[in-house]
């Protein structure tokens, strides 16, 4: 009898653990729309309280994540969490980490359910999906730290429920790349490697990072020098498009030694990665995303210098005090302030449109830190508590502000301007 | 003892009937919008629903297809493909169905083939349609994705026509079932095989038309996907494989297959899930908590059906 009823608990407790993995493996698209506080809520400090009176009535965001784990993605939900959410009495309910369209729909109609009065979208699989979705349910809808592809905004910048978005443009982002690169080659280096991440997936963004990346090399490597053939950055992009990937060779007398995309972190992927850093001759690892996360430990013990494009964040200045980080272009917190007041004043009853009318489209850049002691100073106002980078006070001047000032505010994102 | 056993019978059919009154009343204490939480939740039943139902067939066997998710996912990107081809929407629903079809034909002939149980050359499959997933999406040139313009479906993305295709497809499999001897013999099959082969009956052969049959469901899973979200991934449908068979065991069928198998358990399975889940949300529970939840939930119903069986002989 005993050991009947040891076996029965046994095989429960079994039962239960399978069960475990197998509801955190499924029901992808039924439990779309997790709710509660964050990761970075629930371990990062507080703000401390906006003493202001919000101009507007309270409500609730859904909020589309296909990336909820990333430094970058952590400090925007504390912000908004955190901070703006205490101080207009707002809600933000999260999406789980989406991976497909299907998805991102299920998630929206779940926010939509749960009374959700507007999306902020940081998920891209299926953009234009998620503004019809939105439209047709009168819910309003923005992007938030990215934007959409040129031809994605001009069908649909003239919808009513679309507010726009505020983010870095292809323009910015191809700078990023460009500059990215050009910090390196105005030092002399000559010989790198380029991690392309999303581009093996034609994601715009990365895209666009890597054909900077490219153009600065063709443009130091002397005459004659060309990418495939091109030197022209439409032409770039377009054949990175077409590939899915950079071809390693001679830009002029710069060298590609090394190039890796995608994402896959299995084994496979994290010996390419290695042996692409350690290879001989490689001085520079240019990442599109976070390179010293993936590859600083194959840098380790080599002059490999890693420049990367993420947020500000404990790790990275840890990073790049202990070397294994030379170059951060990051994003802040406060990324999201805007967005977020210009759906406030939608929801309102007080929407912003450009002079035409149109949904707003709206560009911010990175913050560029290149020592320690920069990245210090960067993280120090970026993670003030008190006096976040954007303020409610800063936000609310926002609230009944003509597109011009709008804009203008907007423009005024640099390190120099908001310190 | 009649009355236990209707409970017992009755029992997923109440829980779904608790879950949904459960839906209105939080949800009209919350504030919620009920009305569009329905449409909502046929949205991410009906697909779960659709194959599920197909896979009742194989589980009636005893049987097990762990490769469903990857089967929907692989028609739905031929289709996509053929659609990109084409834009002729009915080929892409023929093209949906037969490549579903064609891949639970080979599932079963090859574990008749081989004289394997079908459960080992479904893993086998599994791994070779993730493989085929990549490839496709390869072959399409984009790198991550299929994108059938959703103009295209747009006419279909409605709740009529999805409660259509699941209605169709559940009479069909309701007849089969119960009433032509298609479905008695699984269940003999599924109850004892060594009993249902020496009376004559074909294992690979009901092995087959069961396939078959939930390859049906698969395609009309598959075309559902593309309805909802025509922008086809390398994720597309990676959860509806686990899905199938959380809500197979949710709406009250028996593992083991056989005699008590019902052909209703998938819709009941997947309309309880959706209903659960937006309950979860409305509780403000966070997704790790909800899943905890529902664990516990589906342990207790295995819990309850499993002891049920125990103190019964078979059905007489």
């Amino acid at each position: 009898m005993k050991k009947r009823f040891v076996t029965k608990i046994l095989s429960l407790l079994l039962a239960g653990t399978m069960m475990f993995s197998m509801t955190a493996c499924g029901t992808g698209n039924g439990d779309a729309a997790g709710t509660g506080s964050s990761q970075a809520g629930d371990e990062a400090e507080e703000y401390a309280e906006a003493d202001i009176e919000a101009p507007g009535e309270p409500f609730k965001i859904g909020v589309l994540v296909a990336d909820a784990t990333s430094a970058e993605a952590l400090g925007r939900r504390h912000y908004l969490e955190s901070y703006i959410a205490k101080a207009y009495n707002m809600e933000f309910v999260y999406s789980d980490e989406l991976a497909d369209s299907a998805g991102e729909k299920s998630a929206i109609d779940t926010m939509i359910t749960n009374n959700c009065k507007a999306i902020l979208s940081e998920s891209a699989f299926d953009r234009p999906a998620q503004i019809e979705q939105c439209e047709e349910a009168g819910v309003y809808y923005a992007v938030g730290a990215g934007a959409l592809e040129s031809d994605q905004y001009e069908n649909y910048k003239g919808y009513e429920y679309f507010v726009g978005s505020v983010g870095p443009s292809d323009n910015t982002e191809f700078e990023t790349g460009y500059n990215m690169a050009k910090y390196y080659l105005d030092q002399g280096k000559k010989n790198f490697a380029i991690f392309g991440g999303a581009t093996a997936y034609r994601n715009s963004m990365h895209v666009n990072r890597v054909a900077g990346m490219l153009t600065a090399m063709v443009e130091a490597g002397g005459e004659g020098a060309s990418y495939q053939g091109m030197t022209d950055p439409g032409a770039i992009i377009g054949q990175l498009m077409a590939d899915g990937e950079a071809k390693t060779g001679q830009i002029g007398d710069v060298t590609l030694s090394g190039y890796l995309g995608g994402y896959d972190m299995d084994d496979a992927w994290f010996a390419k990665g290695a042996e692409m850093v350690q290879a001989n001759g490689v001085e520079v690892l240019l990442a599109v995303g976070s390179g010293s996360d993936f590859f600083g430990t194959a840098a380790n013990g080599t002059d490999v210098k890693i420049a990367s494009v993420d947020a500000y964040a404990d790790d990275y200045y840890e990073a790049m005090k202990n070397g294994s980080l030379d170059y951060l272009a990051g994003k802040f917190s406060a990324y999201d302030g805007p967005v977020f007041m210009a759906l406030y004043r939608a929801v309102n009853g007080n929407p912003l449109r450009t002079p035409d009318g149109d949904a707003l489209a709206l560009d911010i850049g990175y913050w560029v830190a290149t020592s320690a002691d920069e990245c210090e100073e960067m993280l120090s106002v970026d993670a003030d508590l008190t006096t976040p980078v954007w303020t409610a006070e800063e936000l609310n001047k926002l609230y009944d502000a003509d597109y011009a000032t709008f804009e203008g505010f907007v423009n005024n994102y640099s390190f120099e301007m908001i310190k | 003892m009649k009355v236990r056993n209707l409970i017992f019978n009755m029992a997923p059919v109440l829980g779904l009937l608790v879950l949904v009154i459960g839906y209105f009343v939080v949800g009209t204490i919350n504030g919620i919008n009920v009305t569009y939480g329905l449409k909502a939740v046929v949205n991410q039943s009906v697909v779960v629903a659709v194959v599920a139902t197909g896979a009742v067939f194989i589980y009636t066997m005893g049987s097990f297809d762990i490769s469903l998710g990857a089967s929907t996912a692989v028609s739905a990107l031929v289709a996509g493909m053929v659609y990109l081809r084409t834009e002729n929407l009915i080929l892409t629903f023929i093209t949906s169905i037969c490549v579903a079809v064609l891949v639970a034909l080979l599932n079963s002939v090859l574990a008749g083939v081989f004289n394997l149980p079908v459960f080992v050359t479904t893993i086998a499959m599994l791994s070779v349609l993730n493989a085929l997933i990549l490839l496709l999406i390869n072959i399409n040139g984009t790198g991550s994705e299929v994108k059938v313009p959703s103009d295209a479906v747009k006419s279909l993305d409605t709740l009529g026509f999805k409660i259509l295709i699941l209605t169709l497809y559940f009479a069909i499999c309701v007849f089969l079932f119960d009433y032509t001897p298609i479905g008695r013999r699984q269940k003999f099959l599924g109850g004892n095989p060594l009993c249902a082969k020496l009376t004559g009956i074909s294992i690979n052969k009901y092995s087959i038309i069961a396939f078959v049959i939930c390859g049906l469901g698969v395609g009309l899973g598959a075309f559902l996907s593309i309805v909802y979200a025509p922008t086809l991934t390398r994720s597309t449908a990676s959860s509806v494989g686990m899905d199938v068979i959380i809500a197979i065991v949710f709406g009250g069928m028996p593992v083991s297959g056989g005699a008590k198998s019902r052909i209703y358990a998938a819709v009941i399975g997947a309309f309880s899930m959706s209903f659960l889940s937006q309950i979860m949300v409305m509780f403000n529970l966070n997704s790790g908590v909800g899943q905890m939840v529902k664990a516990a939930i589906f342990l207790l119903v295995v819990f309850i059906a499993a002891g049920e069986r125990k103190t019964r002989t078979l059905p007489r």
